[in-house]
């Protein structure tokens, strides 16, 4: 199978925006995605953008079952760890079902690692999994990854909503 | 004690790596800190910051004395697919003679302003799970330890990794 690797643009965030839901599909979190392809193009295409994307695409001859030929993505960004420096963050790592086993997963994961270590010189690629989400863990794994929350016993936290509004709201007595 | 929160400005980075060295102590990691003044200097004062910092400070007991920096916090933004911009809250760290005087809450509350502030839905951040006292000093706050009760599991590729999956494959 042919296929390219790619700078996202403006114009890819509708097949983005699609894939994003199809990951959350995946996840069991449907629900949980909130925020429009508009949204995206203007977080993701400004002055300052939030994050990176790289698609990947396939030609005409070999588009998918619905008629896309954008079958793949990665979404990442810039983070910083106080002990190494510039690090990055893989948010999200998706190829479309009928087009996976063609080694389009592993050409994204590689370029962002590329692009981390020659932009940036990025220490660290970070990225978070699902426990049961045994495919995508072997995947990592196999690549080197170490699963900190074994390891290491890290949790990651949050604050959303109201929590989050009620923080900025007051100072609670320890 | 008396206190104020500011941003931090270039001056701030010896401090500023004395308060990560201590707080890696506290998380017996201190031989992992290899960054120097020279690099937080350059990657968070630069042109493109990676990261952004507030920084606790006292004034001393009389006005003769300079002011001590006693806590920090680094933070940068990220963004989530599902929601849009977070907060992050890469380091959190109050010098251990100075806490149980709000300085922890404030920074936080601060933090979470500038979160609001600033269009993020959410403000996020990790904790190892045998760090007791930070883990409830955050949950009787509100926060959701998504480890927990969504099952999501931090990996990690370090440089050689890195380095290997980045040499373009023979495929």
């Amino acid at each position: 199978m042919n296929f390219k690797i790619r700078a996202a643009s403006k114009e890819d965030c509708k097949d983005i925006s699609r894939m994003i839901m199809e990951l959350a599909v995946y996840e069991k979190m449907p629900d949980q995605v909130k925020i429009s392809h508009e949204e995206l193009q203007r977080d993701g295409f400004c002055q300052n953008p939030f994050f990176q994307c790289l698609v990947a695409e396939v030609p005409e001859e070999q588009k998918s079952k619905e008629g896309c030929t954008v079958v793949g993505y990665a979404l990442y960004f810039y983070t910083y760890s106080t002990w190494k420096g510039p690090t990055v963050f893989l948010e999200d790592l998706y190829v479309m079902p009928e087009f996976r086993g063609k080694g389009i997963g592993k050409g994204l994961l590689s370029k962002v690692a590329e692009v981390a270590k020659k932009k940036k010189q990025c220490v660290h690629l970070h990225l978070s999994v699902l426990d049961w989400n045994t495919p995508s863990r072997d995947f990592y794994a196999a690549k080197g990854a170490q699963d900190l929350t074994v390891t290491e016993g890290i949790h990651v936290l949050r604050f959303d909503g109201q929590n989050l509004d009620n923080l900025a709201n007051e100072a609670p007595k320890d | 004690m008396d206190y104020k929160l500011r941003k931090a400005e270039p001056k701030d980075v010896s401090d500023i790596l004395r308060l990560v060295k201590e707080l890696a102590k506290y998380e017996e990691m201190e031989h992992q800190v290899t960054l120097t003044e020279k690099e937080l200097l350059e990657d968070g004062f630069g042109d493109t910051p990676f990261y952004h910092c507030v920084i606790a400070e006292t004034q001393g007991e009389s006005s003769r004395d300079d002011p001590r920096v006693v806590g920090f916090a680094m933070y940068y933004f990220t963004y989530d697919p599902w929601v849009g911009k977070q907060l992050y809250l890469e380091e959190f760290y109050v010098m251990d003679e100075c806490r149980g005087l709000g300085i922890g809450s404030e920074i936080l509350r601060h933090l979470s302003d500038l979160a609001m502030k600033t269009r993020c839905t959410g403000m996020m951040f990790v904790v190892a799970e045998n760090n007791e006292p930070s883990l409830q000093f955050y949950k009787r706050r509100g926060a959701e330890d998504l480890s927990q009760e969504e099952g999501w599991r931090l990996f990690r590729f370090d440089k050689d990794s890195l380095v290997k999956m980045a040499t373009p494959a023979e495929e």
